[in-house]
């Protein structure tokens, strides 16, 4: 069976987990959209500058929520599942790309969601949706493989997950923080779509790379 | 005591007589020479965690464990330089800017890449096999190395309160002769001194890699002679 197919099948057993758990669906986008709900009334009524503010507020919501997307119990494989896979002939970068892929697409689905409530609720001014179609993936992607990589190095250990992504996730918060601004003020945001990319492609190449040594470090 | 220690005493005696007597600066005086220290932390900031990356590639590819000890030992001293640059950046800021912390993205990228190196020291501890703390580490020790350019191209992407890069520049240094051989002073010394804890620090992780393995708890320790009084059992 072809690195392909293995990806291909683990991303739909991965999505087929979320559909009958609803982790994500039904638990952390209604989080997403009540920590949106909520910032307002530490800031005030002062309906221009949530304006204003609402799409730093998104990604900074996107941050912290995705790690939770990332660090979700069906993206988790115990040592007895890795074993079976590798039992399998399963290649273990086969397993990254295809959890990565699968909070990628979850985390998509989050982006939308908690972006639409974020123009419900704060009315900022949105230009530029071209764009936004490339950067709410990239976003994803870097974060969806952050969270896969970070979830293989801590194994469990359930806390040190988010420290260890939180602050290696700014390059991408800072990114899209970038582009969001730059769209709103009618600059030039290539530079930022860039900055992302690159992001995801040494993303992509350390969890390729490092899956194998990875393999079998379960403790 | 090493050769490498003392030539660390030596050259930071002689980088603090360096930046003492250089004349201060004609628009910060006497406040400036608090450079002397910040910018020789910062550089020993880039410098450790590039030590950390290199010995986390090292390692995966060879899996031997003294290049961990390097990553890890390096990481250490670099997240002590890290903390230092910050505060005293923190020192120097409020005087010049008026404030101790502002949203700057150098100060804010930097505080980052302190906390990513504090998560990896946090993983180092969470595991206490060595082979499988070194891959997973080498492993984050390769991501958290994104954190380096961001932080030195910041000055130069964003907008930012910080001054652009002085020396590390294309062109001529932006800095007085003098002010600049006191600064070189003072990079040469932390950078020595940077080797001297690193390689003490790296002996140290062999001898508890030693311990963990040989596995010698069960040796008798101290007081272990002194055995419980008996009891007195009935005639």
């Amino acid at each position: 069976m072809t690195i392909w197919r293995q990806i291909a099948i683990l991303f739909r057993l991965q999505l087929r987990d979320e559909m009958r758990t609803g982790e994500v669906t039904a638990v952390v986008v209604p989080f997403g959209a009540i920590a949106l709900l909520v910032i307002p009334m530490a800031v005030g009524i002062e309906t221009t500058l949530l304006s204003r503010i609402g799409p730093g507020l998104f990604w900074a919501v996107v941050l912290l929520f995705g790690i939770v997307v990332t660090q979700r119990r069906t993206a988790a494989a115990s040592p007895a599942h890795r074993d079976a896979l590798s039992l399998l002939g399963v290649d273990p970068a086969a397993r990254f790309a295809a959890t990565a892929l699968a909070s990628a697409i979850l985390l998509l689905g989050f982006e939308i969601a908690t972006g639409l409530a974020m123009i419900v609720l704060y009315d900022p001014v949105v230009v530029g949706w071209g764009w936004l179609a490339m950067v709410l993936p990239l976003v994803a992607l870097g974060l969806g493989m952050l969270g896969t990589v970070a979830g293989s190095v801590a194994d469990g250990r359930g806390p040190l997950a988010p420290l260890l992504v939180a602050p290696l996730a700014i390059p991408i918060l800072l990114g899209a923080a970038q582009a969001s601004e730059g769209l709103r003020l009618g600059v030039g945001i290539l530079r930022w779509v860039l900055v992302l990319a690159l992001v995801d492609v040494v993303l992509a190449l350390v969890g390729v790379l490092t899956a194998r040594p990875l393999e079998g470090t379960s403790s | 005591m090493r050769p490498i220690e003392i030539a660390a005493a030596g050259t930071m005696l002689t980088a603090l007589v360096a930046g003492l007597v250089v004349p201060p600066d004609a628009v910060q005086g006497d406040l400036q020479r608090i450079m002397y220290v910040h910018v020789p932390s910062a550089w020993l900031a880039y410098l450790a965690f590039a030590v950390t990356l290199i010995a986390s590639v090292a390692h995966l590819v060879t899996k031997r464990l003294d290049w961990d000890r390097r990553a890890g030992a390096s990481a250490e001293v670099g997240v002590v330089f890290t903390g230092l640059a910050l505060a005293t950046g923190m020192i120097w800021g409020k005087p010049v800017w008026g404030v101790w912390w502002t949203w700057d993205a150098r100060l804010v990228l930097t505080a980052a890449m302190f906390f990513v190196y504090l998560a990896y020291l946090a993983l180092r501890r969470s595991v206490d096999d060595p082979v499988i703390r070194g891959r997973r580490t080498a492993v984050f020790g390769i991501v958290a190395a994104l954190q380096i350019p961001l932080v030195h191209f910041s000055v130069i992407w964003w907008r930012s309160l910080h001054q652009p890069p002085t020396v590390l520049r294309p062109g001529e240094p932006q800095i007085d002769p003098p002010l600049l051989f006191a600064l070189l002073m003072a990079v040469v010394a932390f950078t020595v001194l940077y080797v001297a804890l690193t390689r003490r620090r790296v002996d140290l992780a062999a001898a508890e890699d030693r311990l963990l393995t040989t596995g010698r708890f069960d040796e008798p320790v101290a007081g272990a002679a002194i055995a419980a009084p008996a009891s007195k059992e009935a005639p």
